[in-house]
């Protein structure tokens, strides 16, 4: 079993010195090592996407990333997001549209969708489709997710 | 850090290169997309990693003077995806860019990691050899270019040596005419159960096709024979030809994709629809 | 929506939206304890095997490991089970199915248990592994030596590898088909479908000093998890503590335990909390999954098309443990004669004990399987008959007050309205239907079904808080669907308060009734009907003190907006809760409780009607109904099938809150419609192939249609609460069929196999060319 190596990152805004094995990955040290739980671990490969976060910006899998590769970059979770008005309009959004069951999805979901909208303010359907296509949620059926993007999309174009 | 553990992030391939040569058990990290989903599986574990993240050259799409192209090994699947400079010919590589998964692994999976790792269901492998691109991999000897159908070699494998690794891939550049790429998924962002990549141009001799079948054997298929089958003014006995010697070049498995006999079954069907769809393109546009 | 009610019928966002957007929410893998151990299990190698002994020296010699479990921790009678006692904690004696959990390690992190698994030797004699129902029944190889001396809960018939039979008929069928003039016969056969709740299931145990147990799980009811864990430890109920975290989703899968009884069995051993959190594989590996049948359905009618006959025989591989697989062989038999009024049927079939993983609930509990098979050989014979399949239908629904299979009254019929809604919506009357898009082919479909919502124990508490707020109390677990605020509306209707003014409690066998589970589509109905109960009784207690002090009858007067008692006609003369609740804590009466709690009251069976043998379900009924139509669209060249569009009507008595029903319809369908395409566990000999989600797929956003619409049928159900019946699982039932159907009038290719792949479909389309 490898040691402990050293590793620096912005988690949420604050700088986090740790000493994490090198096949740990960003999701088990999020959850495990700084009890910051709002990402889940739904298959551990990359399929789920209940583990999205962003790494610099850019949303991406927590379970495929290694920690110790993400050396001075940037990561948000949903616990780290709450001030962003685009993730705000998400999040009452799915409130309001019932955009959520279990919820075990939704915090993927909504990093996601946020990337899918600062990157495209007025998306389709089809567009909301594509974008959101790597996140599984078991319970919803998506209409009321993808009802819910296109609404906060809306209400962040007003 | 122990002097062989850890993460290297070497800033030039020389320097890659030479930690490879080092220590024969480092792995090269790009994505982490198929890396790390080993490492979890528990199938890996690797003390030593090496990140390429840091090299330059490796990064972005980048034309040559001759019109081609070079596309940096560590260029993430979204950005390929989304270039809109591969016109013609070489829409295929875009396309099948765009088919890879979903928009999130897009943002992480590179090109260099894909090939590398050379699974038969990837989309990228059958696109680069339809479009007849050069992969560009670097040892401690210098670089070297091989064609794409040279770089898949079999199952899961390619012609990288040790301590080599894939530096860019080259397209040459695009021809007037069509690029196709088409896949068959059990649902979006599963790895192709059948995959058809064409391109297809248009000059006196008529028109040139060359195509190539993914997710039916070892690596992409592609047979000179059905390619001058589908060139000049194929008519449809030619066409049910090309078909019929790409599905006996095949050596499909049975999966939970879908069984041999199907892949098998797919293979003429789907590279008709492709070539009539290409063909209809091109007489469209001329 | 009646202007009458104040909550009930509200679209309310649930009540733990806000905890799940922000990522707050806690799921059983969220939880820690102050000295909190990790868990992991050994796997079986072998489909069967007898186990000789152990060597676990190793494995406890590993530094940071705290202890380990094997069968022999466990006594031989502490066996578990819903309906037959077949199952230990873990393997004992033999292993019965690869991956079947063998061991397990509690150490200082999941790395080094996993590691310390790998440490222990297990010796055994392997035996042969029996596969299929067929193998099964012919070998003279026992999976279960001892099923005859198993404890069982009704007639179940065990004998050799046969788990359970089961018979339920009404009338005489051979008469009925020498009196048909048509008879139609058909074999149909249904996949194994994984779950795939997306969080994996886990558990969490903790021991006080006194040797109490306290468990949290991902779990469908705290109180299956202590009946469990109670008979595989052999404790006394009362030694065990269950609560719940936010459950990320449960499909049946979380119904019966699964980890529990390990976890529990390692936090007594290691003195220390322990928590076990499956991955993604050892969860389809080890959990449970949904039936296979094999169906023959044999079906008489007349030429004007009357249903006269039909009889249903039943194949189901069980796995190597009964675990609730008697229910659903039961259940699907009793909704295999479908909502049609048939003078004669027999439905019948076999339980069978393979060496694979114990198949269980699963959302439709056997009726998606039976219905597939009803509903698909329904559309054949209205094209043999050339009569439209909605029309040769309507012409059989149970009408009125008509009695299901077996006897029972229905006491509400949206039936007919779910048809005809779901019709008129999809246009499928319409001159030209829509057009299919070059190299394809395009048709609707349509299917029906019904499915119950009442059975078994449930109860509620209701409490008036000193200042007059409300606290509801009822056991059952909201795994996803709303039921906290489905339910919370409900007891804010009956009180007339602010349903911000109803706290939840949160599922604790130490103070929760009894409520058998989420599951079965039970708890808006059961538990609604409790919670209307204990409110009633709450009201009964404020109204005598506000006739205390207002020195009136209590017959005048009534609750009033905002949680207060006023004199009838006399708004102005009011007291609130708030006075009424401190008279009582403080001066007179003592403070308010509400409670009630029941048991499903109707018999299923009519013995005037019917004869039974085996059917393990003596109570349950109030029949919800749904009606799909699909238009669906079949690719010629590679024969995959795409959904573009669906209208699911649902008669749900009445929506307590028509956001979270759509929310079920919409849910239900995209499952639905993946087990109808291409969800489909395979085995590899005895080992499962795709234990992944890169292997086993599931529907995205781009394979369920946007235009899925939700059509809410109210017939208003005599005995739901505010006229309400269930929706979890109706709405998924009858998918398989109307895809089916649709591709059958797509493209003249009939297919009797789930899941409806490209390669069925393709290879279907070719024949017919040749
Ligand atoms: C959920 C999911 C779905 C997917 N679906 C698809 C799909 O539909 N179609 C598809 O085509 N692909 C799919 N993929 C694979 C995806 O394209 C991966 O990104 C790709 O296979 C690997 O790229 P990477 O950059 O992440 O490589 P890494 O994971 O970093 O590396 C992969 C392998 O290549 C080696 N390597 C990396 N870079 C180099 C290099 N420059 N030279 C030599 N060796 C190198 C590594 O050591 C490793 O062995 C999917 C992946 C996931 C996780
Ligand atoms: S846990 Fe990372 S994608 Fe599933
Ligand atoms: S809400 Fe349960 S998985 Fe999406």
């Amino acid at each position: 079993m490898s040691r402990d190596l050293p590793v620096n990152l912005e988690i949420n805004g604050a700088a986090v010195a740790l000493e994490v094995p090198l096949t740990e990955t960003l999701l088990a040290t999020l959850r495990e090592r700084l009890q910051l739980t709002g990402a889940k671990r739904g298959c551990n490969q990359g399929v789920c996407g209940a583990c999205t976060v962003t790494l610099d910006g850019v949303a991406v899998r927590a379970c495929l990333s290694l920690t110790l590769n993400c050396e001075g970059q940037k990561v948000a979770t949903i616990e780290g997001v709450a001030a962003d008005p685009l993730i705000e309009a998400l999040q009452q959004a799915f409130v309001d549209g019932g955009a959520l069951q279990c919820g075990f999805c939704t915090p993927g979901q909504l990093i996601a969708a946020r990337a899918l909208l600062s990157q495209n303010s007025d998306p389709s359907v089809e567009e909301v489709q594509q974008g959101l296509s790597g996140n599984l949620c078991r319970c919803t059926g998506y209409r009321k997710i993808i009802d819910a993007v296109l609404s906060a999309a809306r209400s962040m174009r007003k | 850090m122990s002097v062989d553990q850890g993460v290297f992030r070497p800033a030039s391939v020389d320097e890659a290169v030479s930690v490879l040569a080092r220590l024969p058990d480092a792995r090269l990290i790009s994505g982490g997309a198929t890396l790390v989903a080993m490492i979890n599986a528990r199938l890996i574990e690797p003390a030593a990693l090496v990140s390429l993240a840091g090299v330059d050259e490796l990064h972005g799409i980048t034309e040559n003077p001759d019109g081609g192209w070079r596309i940096g090994a560590m260029t993430r699947h979204r950005d390929v995806a989304a270039e809109r400079r591969f016109t013609g010919t070489l829409a295929l590589v875009q396309q099948a860019a765009s088919l890879i998964a979903n928009a999130t692994v897009r943002n992480m999976g590179t090109i260099g990691g894909a090939i590398a790792h050379a699974d038969p269901g990837l989309d990228y492998p059958p696109a680069l050899v339809a479009a007849d691109a050069q992969i560009e991999i670097a040892s401690g000897k210098g670089r070297r270019r091989l064609p794409a159908s040279e770089f898949f070699v079999d199952w899961y494998a390619t012609a990288l040596q040790s301590a080599e690794l894939v530096t860019a891939v080259h397209l040459r550049a695009a021809s007037d005419g069509v690029g196709l790429y088409h896949k068959l998924a059990r649902v979006s962002g599963d790895y192709a159960t059948v995959s058809v990549a064409l391109t297809m141009s248009s000059g006196v001799a008529g028109i040139a096709t060359r195509a190539a079948m993914g997710a039916c054997g070892p690596t992409p298929i592609l047979l000179e024979e059905a390619n001058a089958l589908l060139s000049g003014s194929p008519g449809e006995s030619e066409l049910n030809r090309a078909g019929e010697l790409l599905a006996a070049a095949a050596d499909p498995v049975d999966d939970v994709r879908g069984s041999a006999e199907y892949r098998r079954l797919l293979i003429p069907r789907m590279l008709a629809r492709a070539f009539t769809e290409a063909r209809a393109a091109i007489g469209a546009r001329t | 929506m009646s202007a009458a009610f104040e909550s009930v019928g509200r679209r309310l966002p649930r009540i733990d939206s806000r905890e799940k957007v922000e990522g707050r929410a806690q799921y059983i893998a969220d939880l820690t304890r102050p000295g909190m151990l990790h868990a992991a299990m050994l796997q079986s190698p072998h489909a069967h095997a007898r186990i000789r002994g152990y060597d676990i020296s190793a494995a406890l010699a590993t530094p940071g490991v705290h202890a380990v479990v094997t069968g022999d921790d466990f006594a031989g009678a502490n066996r578990m089970g819903a309906f037959i006692k077949d199952e230990h904690a873990l393997a004992k004696g033999k292993v019965r199915y690869v991956g079947e959990p063998v061991a397990a390690v509690a150490a200082q992190t999941e790395s080094i248990a996993r590691a310390a698994t790998q440490a222990i030797r297990v010796d055994y004699e392997e035996l042969p592994a029996l596969l299929s129902p067929d193998q099964a029944l012919a070998s003279p190889v026992h999976i279960h030596e001892e099923v005859g001396q198993y404890f069982k809960v009704f007639d179940a018939g065990s004998e050799g590898n046969l788990c359970s039979r089961t018979e339920l008929s009404e009338g005489d069928a051979e008469l009925g088909f020498r009196e048909s003039d048509l008879v139609f016969e058909h074999h149909f056969d249904t996949q194994a479908q994984a779950h795939v709740a997306l969080e994996p299931c886990g558990a969490l145990a903790e021991v006080d000093p006194q040797g109490r147990i306290t468990l949290w799980s991902a779990n469908q009811s705290v109180f299956r998890v202590q009946a469990c864990v109670a008979e595989a430890l052999g404790l006394p109920h009362s030694r065990i503590r269950c609560l719940t975290p936010r459950i990320g989703g449960a499909f049946g899968n979380k119904m019966e335990p699964h980890v529990q009884p390990i976890v529990a069995a390692l936090a007594l051993k290691a003195k220390r909390p322990v928590k076990m959190i499956l991955s993604r594989e050892e969860d389809f590996e080890t959990v449970r999954a949904r039936h296979p049948f094999r169906i023959r359905i044999k079906t008489g009618v007349k030429r004007d098309g009357t249903f006269v006959a039909r009889e249903v025989e039943v194949l189901l591989d069980c796995g190597a443990y009964a675990d609730d697989s008697p229910g659903v062989l039961g259940y699907g038999l009793l909704c295999a004669r479908g909502p049609y009024r048939f003078p004669h049927a027999r439905c019948h079939g076999k339980l069978v004990y393979t060496n694979k993983l114990r198949f269980g609930a699963f959302r439709g509990f056997g009726n998606p399987q039976v219905s597939f098979a009803g509903e698909s050989q329904i559309d054949d014979i209205a094209e043999a008959l050339g009569i439209d399949p909605i029309e040769l239908r309507l012409k059989n629904i149970l009408r009125g007050d008509d009695r299901w299979f077996g006897g029972q009254q229905l006491f509400s019929n949206g039936v007919k309205e779910c048809m005809e809604r779901s019709r008129d919506a999809s246009g499928w009357d319409a001159a030209a239907p829509a057009p299919a898009a070059p190299g394809r082919r395009r048709a609707l479909g349509f299917a029906l079904c019904g499915h119950i919502s009442g059975l078994l124990a449930t109860g509620a508490i209701v409490r008036l808080l000193e200042d007059g707020t409300v606290v509801l109390n009822v056991g059952a677990n909201d795994i996803g669907q709303g039921s906290d605020t489905v339910l919370s509306q409900m007891c804010a209707e009956a009180l007339k308060v602010p349903v911000e003014n109803v706290a939840f409690v949160s599922p604790d066998t130490d103070g929760s009734p009894f409520n058998w589970g989420t599951t079965a589509s039970r708890v808006t109905f059961m538990t609604g009907r409790a919670v209307v109960s204990a409110a009633a009784e709450v009201e009964k207690q404020v109204k005598l003190h506000a006739s205390e002090i207002f020195e009136c009858a209590i017959e005048d007067l009534e609750l009033v907006s905002g949680g207060a008692v006023a004199v009838k006609g006399v708004p102005e003369k009011r007291i609130s809760f708030f006075e009424i609740s401190k008279r009582a804590h403080w001066f007179s009466g003592g403070p308010i409780v509400g409670s009630n709690s029941w048991v499903y009251d109707r018999p299923t069976i009519d013995p005037k009607r019917a004869v039974v043998i085996g059917l393990p379900f003596p109570k349950i009924g109030a029949y919800s109904f749904a009606a799909v139509v699909v238009d669906v669209e079949v690719d010629e060249v590679t024969g995959q099938a795409q959904v573009k569009r669906a209208w699911s009507a649902c008669d749900v008595g009445r929506a307590i809150n028509p956001m979270l029903v759509e929310g079920q319809i919409e849910g239900g369908f995209a499952q639905g419609l993946g087990y109808a395409l291409f969800e489909e566990m395979v085995w590899d000999g005895a080992r499962l192939a795709n234990p992944t989600l890169m292997d086993y797929k599931i529907p995205t956003t781009l394979e369920v249609p946007y235009e899925m619409h939700s059509i809410i049928v109210e017939s208003v159900d005599k005995d739901g609460p505010y006229g309400a019946k269930g929706v979890g699982e109706v709405c998924l039932s009858p998918v398989p069929a109307a895809l089916g159907n649709a591709l059958r009038r797509a493209t003249g290719v009939r297919i009797r196999s789930l899941p409806l792949t490209p390669e069925k479909i393709l290879r279907g389309m070719l024949e017919r060319k040749q």
